[in-house]
């Protein structure tokens, strides 16, 4: 009588190719999932020739190469937060205008809204300044 | 004298079977946590913002500019004319005007500047930049 040794027994479901196949999923939503979570700012479109009516009351906010004006005064980037919110507190929705000179990197300038739109903007725009 | 008693030798599965879990974990997480949208023509490093403003990551006219200054419009790459007239065709079919802007954060205001005024004549009413979120 021939009796089958136990430890001959072979499983029928080999792991390793499993394995294989589950590393290439995992690898292939490694690379193909993107993690950024966006946000974003409006900015307002103003025209060059009808600029003047919707600067008017503005709150203007100039960034150039050495630093920041508002409203003509210089001003730190961490202070302008607290300077902007006490132009916004006397009249609500009032319009915040962005100057930006040339060879001022996007990355400043969303720093710059990201301050103001904390102090209560509501209306953005940008508009280009002096050439330098 | 005594000597320790040999240790069973194991099944391979017993060592691996823990490191399949694992990767299976990983494997649905990155499934569960990941969004998948098709790449984009040209190569963009957003600016980072605190902004509490979630952007909808589906929706209408966006328009690329990389570091370099390149534009990209629906997926493609588009210079002068070409990229005036599409994009004056796409606002007119989108209503209230407004695009969305993904810039690189190391575009020059200038050229930023330069862009608005051509989406601007184009018939864009208003524009929505996107940024990441700040982390850390």
């Amino acid at each position: 009588m021939q009796i089958q040794d136990p430890r001959e027994r072979r499983r029928i479901v080999s792991l390793t190719p499993l394995i294989d196949v589950v590393f290439i999923l995992l690898f292939f939503f490694m690379l193909a999932s993107t993690f950024v979570q966006w946000r974003s700012i409006d900015l307002g479109l103003t025209s060059p020739e009808g600029a003047s009516a919707s600067v008017e009351g503005a709150i203007l906010v100039r960034v150039h190469s050495g630093g920041l004006d508002l409203n003509g005064r210089p001003v730190a980037l961490e202070d302008l937060s607290a300077a902007a919110g006490r132009y916004l507190e006397r009249r609500d929705g009032q319009p915040v205008v962005v100057q930006a000179d040339e060879g001022v990197d996007l990355q400043r300038l969303v720093d710059v809204f990201d301050r103001l739109v904390a102090a209560g903007a509501e209306d953005l725009s940008l508009q280009g300044g002096t050439r330098p | 004298m005594k000597l320790s008693k040999p240790q069973p030798r194991r099944d391979t599965e017993d060592y691996i079977l823990p490191l399949v879990n694992i990767v299976f974990l990983l494997l649905i997480f990155f499934l569960l946590a990941g969004t998948f949208k098709a790449p984009d023509p040209l190569e963009i490093e957003p600016p980072q913002s605190r902004s509490e403003k979630q952007a909808e990551t589906q929706g209408p006219l966006t328009v690329l500019l990389d570091a370099q200054g390149r534009l990209a419009i629906d997926g493609e790459r588009l210079e002068g004319e070409a990229l005036q007239q599409r994009l004056a065709e796409r606002l007119a079919a989108e209503e209230g005007g407004v695009v969305r802007l993904k810039a690189d954060a190391a575009v020059d205001a200038g050229r930023i500047l330069e862009v608005m005024e051509r989406l601007r004549s184009a018939g864009a009413q208003e524009i929505t930049l996107l940024t990441a979120l700040r982390t850390g």
